[in-house]
């Protein structure tokens, strides 16, 4: 190794950095550069595990890929992949702004990366976010509102809080539409219990094809204003008790509102689809805690006539009486929407074992996640110390090393962008 | 090491280690960008769906070997590093390659339901 002697003119000083066991600055950056690539090639084989789960299941249930991916959004996973690519761009410029000592560069440089690196990850929490809103989740927590296509679908095993089996036609619509509750969306309180309608609700039972069984129960009771209140769940702890006192008889049913449809859609058409089912009213059927939910069909026929406008969002402006007819089916049926203009692709039900996908997708685009997330603080660390100038051109390892665990990241997600949202 | 040192400030000269040029840098970036958008192209032409899964897999691994060799450092660096990392390729490629072969061993393994066991000789013997 050279001594001081042969050391190049103008930087005999060296670095304060170099530590007192390594030779010199050479042997330092040799060392820890060795550390990172075998940091790397653990690396790869952490996520190999992953991707063996990938390509085993993909090999052997091709159909749920072929369906699911439909649910990601090729436009976000390209704007993330451009965003890691011009990071990773950064990244390296800001190992060569280091070694060429260009401080305020290196800053630059240091600085786009963590940007970059939070504006992939605020995209993913749009992603992810719309998941988390309709459902489309791993394990058993999968229960897609609707198919990636658009339609709603009726295979939700939790309808939603607080609907155990519901009917909703568009009041703008002559067509019977259905879709889910989201509890927390409905205003029970207000919206329901001014609402009235002329119907007749009857429950049908089904075999496993989804067939109707001759004669159906008719539902006589409505559920009291009551029930409104404990569904609503404004009236907290004191639930059972007005459950006593109002004691409605199961199954019991009554009109309700739907202000909104599974809110966050993807697409601007289904936006679109969203809004135009804002106005709905429908019919929610309250089960008692005995009776079955299994195999059954929820089927009302209502004069919309009778029912008044009982507030201002709703426009239920129909001038002749028209009657609506509109079923739902606790069994996995589906129904394509009404709303044809709209373009919705019919993909139905999910395939059997479709939350498979989730499952790998949010395991791998998650550790890819926390992966960024390490890296935003590995470079806001160098960012610090690069405006404290503790970087010179012998010594610049910790840039270096970082950018290279950010290749890594970059790496990774060019392998899980087409394999995850460019299926064909 | 630098083993061509050369004196002037204004050069892409490091003592201790490659530095990548601004035209490396950035023809990469560029490149990479490139075929992102080319791989978003090629999905959305039907060529059969082994063939489109073939292309986008020709393209990711370009695009990895791009960043590799070049964001990386790679090309030039020393051989040892390429050693280490393409045997974790290799290990993670065996991987795969493994349990695939193995998988379809339990293709006909099906988890019983009491109301329908599954037909001898896999099911249960027939009693009496």
């Amino acid at each position: 190794m050279s001594d001081a002697g042969h050391d190049d003119h103008g930087h005999g000083d060296q670095s304060p950095f170099i530590q007192h066991h390594y030779d010199d600055a050479q042997h330092q950056f040799d060392s820890g550069k060795f550390g990172i690539w075998i940091f790397l090639a653990q690396e790869v084989l952490f996520f190999s595990a992953l991707f063996v789960a990938y390509v085993l299941y993909r090999v052997h249930h091709g159909e749920i890929y072929s369906y699911a991916h439909k649910w990601l959004d090729v436009k976000y996973g390209a704007i993330n992949t451009a965003v890691l690519i011009f990071s990773s761009l950064t990244a390296a410029w800001a190992v060569r702004a280091a070694q060429k000592n260009q401080k305020t560069l290196l800053i630059a440089c240091l600085a786009t990366t963590i940007a970059c690196a939070c504006g992939f990850l605020c995209i993913k929490y749009i992603e992810y976010s719309h998941k988390i809103h309709e459902h489309i989740l791993f394990g058993r927590y999968f229960d897609p509102c609707v198919s990636p296509g658009g339609e709603e679908l009726l295979t939700r095993k939790n309808m939603c809080p607080g609907s155990k089996g519901s009917v909703i036609w568009d009041a703008g619509s002559d067509k019977p539409t259905e879709g889910c509750f989201e509890a927390s969306k409905l205003d029970l309180d207000t919206k329901l219990a001014g609402v009235q309608a002329d119907c007749e609700v009857q429950i049908v039972k089904v075999d496993e094809k989804g067939k109707e069984q001759p004669g159906g129960t008719p539902v006589t009771n409505q559920c009291p204003d009551e029930l409104l209140t404990i569904l609503n769940g404004s009236e907290a702890g004191t639930g059972k008790e007005l459950v006593k006192e109002a004691a409605p008889k199961f199954p019991c049913w009554r009109p309700a509102y739907q202000p909104q449809v599974c809110p966050d859609l993807t697409t601007p058409e289904q936006r679109n689809h969203g809004a135009g089912m804002k106005s709905q009213v429908g019919i929610l059927v309250e089960f008692g805690d005995h009776e079955e939910r299994e195999g059954i069909k929820i089927k009302a026929k209502c004069k919309d006539a009778s029912a008044p406008k009982p507030m201002d969002a709703l426009a239920l402006s129909h001038e002749k009486p028209t009657e609506h007819v509109g079923e739902r089916a606790i069994k996995p049926v589906h129904h394509i929407s009404t709303h044809e203009e709209h373009e919705i692709e019919s993909l139905g039900p999910p395939p059997e074992h479709t939350s498979m996908f989730l499952t790998i997708y949010f395991a791998m685009t998650g550790l890819h996640g926390v992966h960024v997330l390490v890296g935003i603080f590995v470079f806001i660390w160098l960012l610090i110390r690069a405006v404290k100038g503790q970087f010179t051109p012998d010594y610049f390892g910790p840039i270096d090393f970082a950018a290279l665990y950010w290749h890594i990241v970059d790496l990774i997600w060019i392998f899980l962008f087409p394999l995850l949202y460019l299926i064909h | 090491m630098a083993d061509h040192a050369d004196h002037h400030d204004d050069h892409d000269e490091n003592e201790i280690s490659h530095v990548a040029s601004v035209k490396t840098l950035v023809g990469t970036g560029g490149t990479l960008l490139f075929l992102t958008i080319l791989t978003v192209l090629a999905t959305k032409i039907d060529f059969g769906a082994n063939i489109n899964l073939a292309i986008a897999m020709v393209i990711a691994v370009t695009k990895a070997t791009l960043v590799i060799l070049f964001f990386m450092h790679l090309r030039y660096d020393r051989l040892f590093h390429t050693v280490v990392f393409v045997s974790a390729i290799c290990a993670a490629s065996l991987f795969v390659g493994f349990t695939l072969m193995d998988s379809s061993q339990y293709q006909h393994t099906n988890i019983w339901t009491p109301s329908e066991p599954p037909a001898a000789p896999i099911g249960p013997r027939p009693t009496g």
